[in-house]
């Protein structure tokens, strides 16, 4: 399970009201203990996708790579990608699925008419052919 | 040598290390010795094929593989390997 500790939490979602009518990224830096994962620091990131935003993300790995170095020097780990689904449930969707990566988790939020609705979590496998939803918390 | 940075979901298959130091000219050289002592990391960057996955970057220091010779770029000590995924989405091609 993950769970979303509030302050990364009420960033996240801050970043996906402000980024609507398009979708938002960003990176979740926290600590695992075992089967469970606990996010304490959410970092923005900015959607590289060339073209129109309202339905597609793209995460540059060179701010990745930025983000893995920032959890390393807080102690930190780089556990989690988040996005938002505008006007949109919080599936986990084809494009989702075939640009995603298994190491991570990955967290979607429906953010609806600008406010935030629900939100999910998946684990994509290695095949990019399933992602099983993970329970959330926060 | 060169040290690799392992990412935390990775960790599991480098007795929790998250980072490892091994020999090599090149990234290539690098990358095949990693997997040779830590061979459960093959499946994690490489195909069946020996190609690396197509989630997988990899940076020398800050730069990119891919623009300074893919596998062939030399490595010195001091140096600094990342694995870093791409990751891209989005509402665009419905449901799975």
């Amino acid at each position: 399970m993950i769970h979303i500790e509030n302050d990364p939490w009420a960033a996240m979602v801050a970043h996906a009201r402000a980024s609507y009518p398009n979708e938002c990224c960003g990176a979740m830096l926290g600590s695992t203990d075992g089967e469970t994962k606990t996010v304490r620091e959410a970092i923005a990131l900015q959607n590289a996708f060339e073209g129109a935003q309202a339905a597609r993300y793209e995460l540059r790995p060179e701010d990745l790579l930025a983000a893995d170095k920032a959890a390393r020097e807080r102690h930190m780990d780089l556990i989690g990608i988040y996005h938002s689904h505008p006007d949109c449930d919080a599936y986990f969707s084809k494009t989702d699925l075939q640009n995603s990566c298994p190491w991570y988790t990955f967290v979607v939020l429906s953010i609806r008419k600008g406010e935030f609705d629900h939100a999910n979590s998946f684990l994509p496998n290695f095949d990019q052919t399933d992602a099983p939803k993970e329970e959330l918390t926060y | 040598m060169a040290k690799i940075l392992i990412p935390t979901p990775l960790r599991q298959f480098t007795g929790k290390q998250d980072s490892v130091t091994v020999p090599g000219g090149t990234v290539g050289e690098v990358l095949t010795r990693l997997t040779a002592e830590y061979p459960d990391l093959r499946k994690q960057i490489f195909t069946d094929e020996g190609k690396l996955r197509s989630f997988v970057n990899v940076y020398l220091n800050d730069e990119d593989i891919r623009y300074i010779g893919k596998d062939t770029a030399a490595t010195t000590d001091g140096d600094t390997l990342s694995l870093v995924p791409s990751i891209a989405g989005g509402t665009a091609g419905g449901r799975n």
